[in-house]
């Protein structure tokens, strides 16, 4: 199963990507996916992806350049970390060390330096939809493959 | 050059950015040493001009850990604002909801935030010292963790609506039943939820004696304490009157309505610090310091009023002969005892028959212009206080925080620690190490305390004795 996380403040302007992103998805076809939207990631979360072959972290990264870029990242950015929120770097340690999982993961990231409001409602509107069905197409692909 | 002033900045593993101060003599002795929020949420003020419908929500925000609270003590002033008594489901799932919120804060800060100190001591290299270690060393105890706080936080969404910012508890009661099936599923998770607290309490009372030194140096002084406590003297979280008892176990002050906080409680403001600095009024600023939080509650309670936590608090009383044990390491001690308490409560309520009832909440319209909330949040006593205009415009705001209650103790124990440990000639970590973790004992929820104009992690700054700062140390 691929689990797809969508994280974030939806009171926090363009921080609510991620969430966004997974409204977007449960309109459209995917299989064998389980949708996650949270607030922030939390460390019993990892009970809800012991079944995860692939997990999709998708949030919103501070960057003050380039704005509404989408970076995809398989590296374990984000500070090895544990309070009541965590980072998804914690969560694969979490799954590797205490359950023995590996699974895949991607980190997806919209750029933004808009933590207030939505900035530009085209551009925002614009990169969930291109992640969305840059997602579904995976999905797609897969299927053909398989 | 002479060493004479420590600064800690920022303090880890604790919510909310702090800095700590330790201040030397002119003989390079440590004379004192202050802990200083380094940020500002304003809540008190930003919440001015909003209508009273919205304050859950808003103040919720305040904090990810203990949102349950802030809407629980919100709620509670709305209630009074709009002339309401929620009924007795409603008032059953609140409570619910705020017992599994104890259970899975308390379990952050012991397993996740404090353990890798009981397991690997606090002079154990830092780069030991920390849960993702715990997870190589210790898997069970990380997986305890983990589960014991996902049993809390499943029932917030089941019965709160999510698990972060819970929306169903609202004005007038909860805005859902609790389904069978939800009753269900959780008592069947009780039993291994139970097994994880036992089991955790026992690693803490077989290894406590590893710890004397910090048990006698920790905060180990004469205070006030004060928590929410049932008439006939038994523990509560959600209802109840105020109860403050003095470092002897003396009832100082018994019965006071949440409504009348004010008389009892002042606020002092210090210049150096965002978090505000409550004192016990008639005992005067600073003199009326007081403590809250599981140690207090355990100390003023007379019984839990559940059959195993019961048995527990006799042992833990018996440290004392009785007498209310005022060392803050056995905040730990506490907390874990109140975790058995909360999961047989919870089980007791659920089986109530008028839990499972349909008339879950009442509504209506505003008639008072002033509420006061109250409720036991996991750090301690929690206060909300709106004023409205008639048509329910909020005009003024102040929160107590359950962390704010603790702030001069916080700083006397930083001192009394700073004091024990910490030779400015040869710091060690181990010495800033036991500076932080006596804050750890209060498990502070910093980003929350700060309203009236914040600590995520630690910095310690050294200072002379003319204030300059000399050495300052990041602990991230």
């Amino acid at each position: 199963m691929r689990v797809i996380i969508g994280y974030g403040n939806e009171l926090r302007g363009e921080d609510s990507f991620g969430i966004e992103v997974i409204k977007e998805l449960k309109k459209l076809p995917l299989d064998n996916t389980r949708l996650i939207s949270a607030f922030q990631l939390t460390p019993e979360m990892v009970l809800e992806l012991l079944e995860a072959y692939e997990i999709i972290f998708i949030d919103a990264s501070f960057n003050e350049d380039n704005q509404y870029a989408l970076a995809c990242s398989t590296t374990q950015q984000n500070s090895l970390s544990l309070t009541h929120h965590i980072s998804p770097k914690s969560i694969i340690y979490m799954l590797n060390n205490l359950y023995n999982r590996s699974p895949e993961f991607f980190i997806y990231s919209m750029m933004t330096n808009s933590f207030n409001k939505i900035k530009d409602k085209e551009e925002y509107e614009n990169s969930i939809k291109l992640l969305s069905t840059h997602l579904v197409l995976i999905d797609n692909q897969e299927k053909k493959c398989n | 050059m002479q060493k004479n002033k420590i600064v800690i900045d920022p303090v880890t593993r604790i919510e909310g950015h702090a800095k700590i101060t330790i201040d030397l003599d002119e003989n390079s002795n440590v004379c004192d040493a202050r802990i200083h929020v380094t940020q500002y949420r304003g809540f008190e003020k930003f919440c001015e001009g909003r209508v009273y419908t919205e304050m859950p929500a808003l103040t919720a925000r305040t904090c990810g850990i203990c949102p349950v609270s802030h809407v629980i003590a919100s709620t509670k002033a709305i209630d009074q604002i709009l002339a309401l008594t929620p009924p007795k489901a409603g008032v059953n799932l609140r409570k619910i909801i705020n017992l599994a919120q104890i259970v899975q804060s308390h379990a952050l800060n012991f397993f996740h935030l404090s353990s890798p100190d009981f397991v690997y001591g606090f002079d154990a290299p830092k780069e030991d010292r920390n849960i993702f270690k715990m997870m190589q060393t210790h898997p069970q105890m990380a997986k305890d963790g983990i589960n014991l706080r996902a049993f809390g936080q499943k029932i917030i969404k089941e019965l709160g609506g999510k698990r972060v910012h819970p929306t169903n508890i609202i004005p007038g009661g909860v805005s859902q039943k609790i389904q069978e099936s939800q009753k269900q599923m959780i008592l069947e998770q009780i039993p291994n939820a139970m097994k994880i607290a036992q089991e955790t309490l026992n690693f803490f009372k077989t290894n406590l004696h590893k710890f004397q030194k910090e048990i006698d140096s920790f905060a180990n002084f004469p205070s006030l304490f004060m928590a929410l406590v049932n008439e006939d003297g038994t523990l509560e979280h959600y209802d109840g009157v105020l109860r403050f008892i003095d470092s002897e176990g003396n009832i100082l002050q018994d019965g006071i309505e949440p409504k009348d906080y004010k008389e009892y409680i002042g606020e002092a403001v210090e210049d150096d610090s965002f978090l505000k600095s409550p004192y016990y009024k008639p005992l005067g600023y600073p003199r009326g310091m007081y403590r809250v939080g599981a140690l207090a509650r355990l100390n003023i309670a007379l019984k839990c009023a559940t059959p195993i936590a019961d048995e527990e608090l006799k042992i833990f009383k018996a440290i004392n002969g009785g007498k209310p044990l005022l060392n803050s390491f056995y905040y730990h001690y506490a907390r874990l005892i109140e975790i058995i308490y909360a999961l047989e409560k919870i089980e007791e309520l659920l089986k109530e028959d008028e839990t499972m009832s349909e008339n879950v909440k009442v509504t209506s319209t505003v008639s008072e212009n002033k509420g006061i909330g109250c409720c036991e949040a996991p750090r301690g006593t929690l206060f909300h206080e709106y004023h409205t205009t008639k048509d329910g415009i909020i005009t003024a705001v102040n929160l107590i925080i359950a962390t704010g209650n603790n702030n001069l103790a916080m700083n006397e124990a930083v001192k009394q620690v700073a004091k024990e440990f910490v030779d400015a000639k040869s710091i060690t970590d181990g010495a800033l190490n036991r500076v932080e973790a006596v804050i750890r004992c209060f498990d502070p929820c910093l980003s929350c305390s700060t309203h009236a104009l914040g600590i995520v992690s630690s910095k310690i700054e050294i200072r002379d004795h003319n204030k300059r700062t000399i050495e300052m140390i990041d602990r991230n």
